[in-house]
């Protein structure tokens, strides 16, 4: 079923620098199964194109993702003219994006 | 077992924060972290103005209130609200004349080694602060130490760590982690905000253990929860390689454990292992200025708008350094003015300060000759400096990592 990431996900996303970072994560296992399989770091780029290069660290006993993504901010906050230069609401944006999510996980 | 709430996530966090915490509630350490990456570049243009300044001063007038309070309930504060200055800070709460004893830990200012940088701090670790608690401090106040330093120093105090307890201090390090960023770990910017109380989050508290496990908590009655996601959600807030570097020791975040617990959420299982050589140094340099609009568009022919206001100010200032950012946020036939709106961003980033406030004059100058409909969401400033963030390495050993402990004694870190 096609509906938002953030139906079963939460995320927190911020800044380090001029990095941002985007942590995910779901509430069960089975969740996390597939959370891990559906969302790779090429993935993550086709939901989110402003994203350059990403790269992808797995928390399983989190059950979590976490993502960095190199150079999006720029020189750092103070300098950086993209809106939400601190990244703070592209976790939100994420789970705002619409993916196919086996109904069982639902 | 040792009770370390929190009362600030970052300078400009909620004042009521540090008496809501002392009165609601046992704790037996207060901290508060003020620093960020970008906060370090407010207090270096506070000191360029003021050499007596540099400090987070609202932690002073917070103190001013509460810190009767806090001698009175026998619990200490540590926070690094020192900033760039750390011990201006420590006289100033000296000068409240409560009679605290102030220890201050220093030798984060590393600007000798980086001359061109507007600040230059190394991020120290936790034993200065455990070391001035050892010898009796009521509040410690330090300049750029880690955000997690101030839970780890505490805890190192109280049990009496060795430095190379990897596990128990990797431990500690998550617990503050999960502290550092106030009501972050309690509901705040949270997810999942519509199945809980989101409108008030209590502050966070770790009860920090032995072993460094730890129970997150909050003071009994306050709003928010904490809850396996709360925290889960605050772990993963600013990291990257699940090791995750400290001064200390490198905390291995997919070794942490998460469980219920009555009182909120249990952590436990944290391998740690020795830190790397080096200590990390958060730089920044003046950047230039900048200054930024955003124009209006409303209704038809947005894109035309938006290249006619951008041609008239390009014409005006030149392109050199210019952002556009064109949100196209409007709807067709829409029935409210406001969603029948385009936003066009432009923000200019010059080294000359005459250009950036030129944008803005030119900017105005524009209002009853450009596209129909012309108005701002707000008229543009002069135009401000910013910085530019860098992070360096610099080597363990030529940090100098002092405390100043209450009876003016130094000792070496």
């Amino acid at each position: 079923m096609k509906v938002p990431l953030g139906t079963i996900a939460g995320a927190r996303s911020g800044d380090k620098g001029g990095d941002a970072n985007l942590g995910v994560w779901v509430r069960t296992d089975a969740q996390y199964a597939w959370l891990a399989g559906e969302l790779t770091a090429d993935r993550l780029k086709e939901l989110l194109p402003e994203a350059g290069e990403v790269v992808r660290h797995d928390l399983p006993n989190l059950r979590a993702l976490n993502f960095v993504l190199r150079g999006l901010l720029g020189d750092g906050v103070a300098s950086c003219t993209r809106f939400d230069p601190q990244a703070k609401a592209l976790g939100e944006w994420l789970r705002s994006r619409h993916v196919d999510i086996p109904e069982g996980l639902l | 077992m040792i009770r370390i709430g929190n009362a600030s996530g970052f300078y400009g966090d909620r004042f009521s924060a540090v008496r809501e915490m002392l009165d609601g509630g046992d704790l037996d350490v207060l901290t508060g972290d003020y620093l960020a990456e970008l906060t370090m570049l407010i207090l270096g243009r506070d000191r360029m103005r003021d050499a007596s300044l540099g400090y987070a001063r609202t932690f002073l007038r917070q103190l001013e209130e509460s810190l009767g309070l806090a001698l009175e309930r026998g619990v200490k504060i540590v926070s690094n609200a020192g900033g760039l200055n750390p011990t201006g800070l420590a006289e100033a709460v000296d000068e409240l004349g409560l009679g605290a004893k102030v220890a201050c830990v220093t030798g984060d200012d590393v600007r000798s080694r980086f001359p061109d940088a507007l600040t230059a701090n190394a991020y120290l670790g936790a034993w200065g602060i455990a070391e001035a608690l050892r010898a009796g401090a009521d509040v410690v106040v330090t300049g750029r130490v880690t955000d997690a330093s101030l839970v780890v120093g505490p805890a190192a105090a109280h049990f009496g760590w060795a430095r190379d307890e990897w596990h128990a201090l990797a431990g500690a390090t998550v617990a503050g982690h999960v502290l550092e960023c106030g009501t972050q770990a309690t509901g705040g910017n949270y997810s999942f905000f519509t199945e809980i109380d989101a409108t008030r989050p209590g502050f966070p508290i770790a009860e920090v253990h032995r072993d460094g496990s730890s129970v997150i908590t909050k003071h009994d009655g306050t709003g928010g929860a904490v809850t396996v996601d709360t925290v889960t959600a605050q772990l993963l807030y600013e990291i990257g390689d699940p090791a995750y570097l400290g001064p200390d020791v490198v905390s291995h975040f997919d070794t942490v454990r998460l469980e219920p617990h009555p009182r909120g959420v249990r952590i436990s299982g944290v391998q740690g292992s020795p830190p790397p050589d080096t200590l990390k140094v958060c730089l920044n340099f003046p950047g230039g200025f900048r200054n930024a609009t955003t124009f209006v568009l409303c209704g038809l022919d947005v894109e035309e708008k938006a290249a006619l206001v951008r041609r008239q100010l390009e014409d005006a200032v030149g392109s050199e350094g210019l952002t556009w950012t064109l949100a196209r946020t409007e709807h067709a036939d829409a029935d409210t003015e406001e969603t029948a709106s385009a936003l066009l961003h432009a923000t200019i980033k010059t080294t000359d300060p005459k250009r950036a406030k030129a944008f803005s004059r030119a900017g105005i100058e524009l209002a009853l000759g450009s596209y129909p409909g012309f108005h701002v969401t707000a008229p543009p400033g002069d135009g401000t400096p910013f910085g530019v963030y860098r992070a360096a390495y610099v080597p363990r050993g030529s940090v100098p990592h002092r405390v100043v402990l209450p009876d003016g004694e130094v000792v070496d870190v």
